[in-house]
């Protein structure tokens, strides 16, 4: 019975169908959804833990390898994160005192001077997709606002974005700040002007012109 | 060698700036082009996201507030170098690409146009409420209505240079085509203050942030040409998106 849980559950995080109103796969309209699901599963005795790493983030795992070879597109990776948000919120409570559902911090922000934020948002949905806790420092972020996130969240991570070429050139401001201070924070940047060759300069420790890969990289490396 | 600027260059009201308020639905841009920036070849968009984006589409008109703009610079005050295009008191440092794209012009035109305010807080309020593709679907929106809107622009300007006999170039933007961003400010200095409701930010980002703006060259013997993506080592241009998209 568990098996099939799991693998319901699963389909609905690939699928998007987050629970039984949403209109979203046509072909599962009616159907439970990963609302329903996940209670059912914790009814049921399965362990938050289980439910979380055997179906929803294998499901988001799947989806994130279709995005990454061409077969899921953007909405796909975004309705998924949507189902497993949903799912998350609902396994958040039943986990032990002390132990989270998240797998790390991510910090991320959009640097000052640059007010965009769609793909930072993308990041972050992805991000809490998988199962990290994000901090969201939001747009036109300045380094002591970085800086404090980070002494406030000693073992995170720290994403920055910039979409310009007149703000990109903030990140190596920060990037010099968090590796004086705390040299072992992974720090990633993203954006549409920034290249790996520009990363290899500032110092920081990865670029991702596309996010669904970044969620492995941390979690290989925290 | 400078090239004789022929007499009828000088248009009635040069240097006037011409603004512009645009409906939605004089614009070439539709549902079935928004499916396919998503990913979707055409008729193989699911039919959730094809409703989801026609009702968007619709949300949209109530949304915008389209505004574009032109001046075409004095003959005499455009002076074209290999590198540099010298506009009245401005000397644009604009790059090899775009000089080279403008070689023949006797002018330029200076343009700006935005989708309106409205676009960016639609997106950012629908991510905060975990709407997350309708999120993404309404900025891609506010972005190719202000290109479409420069579209427009674009063919109202070339039926006023038909009437000289006159002809234009692609349109080039700081930022791009190895165009320092920086130059937003040059750019914006020989437009009327507030042009179009645009303002920069001090990192010349334009506020709102679905705004275009930049400069088309013009002359007697100009031509519209591809962009020159295969020189450009911006890899994540919109344009060469678009490129890429339109072979």
């Amino acid at each position: 019975m568990s098996d099939t849980l799991y693998q319901r559950l699963q389909n609905c995080i690939e699928r998007g169908k987050v629970d039984k109103n949403s209109p979203y796969p046509p072909d599962m309209k009616g159907q439970d959804g990963a609302v329903e699901l996940t209670q059912q599963a914790l009814a049921a005795g399965l362990s938050p833990h289980d439910i979380l790493v055997n179906s929803l983030m294998v499901g988001m795992k799947n989806v994130g390898e279709r995005f990454g070879c061409g077969q899921a597109f953007i909405p796909d990776l975004m309705i998924a994160a949507k189902a497993m948000n949903a799912a998350t919120a609902i396994l958040r409570p039943h986990f032990e005192a002390g132990v989270g559902v998240q797998k790390g911090t991510f910090i991320i922000g959009t640097v000052a001077g640059d007010l965009h934020d769609i793909g930072k948002n993308i990041v972050k949905m992805i991000m809490e997709g998988a199962g990290w806790k994000v901090i969201d420092l939001g747009t036109n972020v300045p380094t002591e606002k970085f800086m404090t996130s980070l002494e406030q969240n000693p073992e995170a991570s720290v994403g920055l974005s910039a979409l310009l070429t007149t703000t990109m050139v903030n990140m190596e401001k920060i990037v010099k700040e968090i590796k004086t201070k705390s040299p072992s924070t992974l720090v990633v940047i993203g954006g549409a002007p920034v290249t790996d060759n520009f990363r290899q300069r500032i110092g920081a420790d990865a670029y991702f012109p596309s996010p669904h890969l970044l969620p492995d990289y941390l979690s290989q490396r925290s | 060698m400078i090239k004789e600027k022929s007499e009828h260059l000088f248009l009635n009201n040069i240097d006037q700036a011409f603004e512009y308020q645009v409906k939605l639905a004089d614009l070439s841009i539709s549902a079935v082009d928004l499916e396919k920036l998503l990913g979707y070849e055409s008729g193989n968009t699911p039919v959730f996201y094809h409703e989801k984006i026609k009702h968007m589409w619709e949300e949209a008109f109530s949304k915008v507030a389209i505004r574009v703009g032109y001046i075409i610079l004095p003959p005499d005050q455009f002076h074209w170098q290999q590198t540099v295009l010298n506009c009245g008191k401005v000397k644009f440092l604009s790059g090899k690409i775009i000089t080279n794209q403008l070689r023949n012009s006797q002018t330029v035109a200076i343009f700006a146009g935005t989708a309106g305010a409205a676009f960016d807080s639609w997106s950012k309020q629908l991510f905060d409420q975990g709407d997350f593709p309708e999120g993404y679907i309404a900025d891609m929106m506010g972005s190719e209505i202000v290109e479409a809107a420069i579209d427009w622009l674009e063919i109202k300007i070339r039926a006023k240079l038909q009437q000289r006999s006159l002809k234009m170039t692609n349109r080039f933007s700081p930022g791009y085509c190895g165009w320092n961003v920086r130059e937003q400010f040059k750019l914006f200095s020989l437009l009327p203050e507030k042009f179009c409701g645009i303002t920069l930010t001090d990192s010349a980002l334009m506020v709102p942030i679905k705004s275009v703006s930049g400069i088309i060259g013009v002359g007697e013997e100009v031509e519209k040409i591809g962009y020159p993506c295969d020189v450009c080592t911006m890899k994540n241009c919109y344009r060469r998106h678009k490129h890429e998209r339109d072979l």
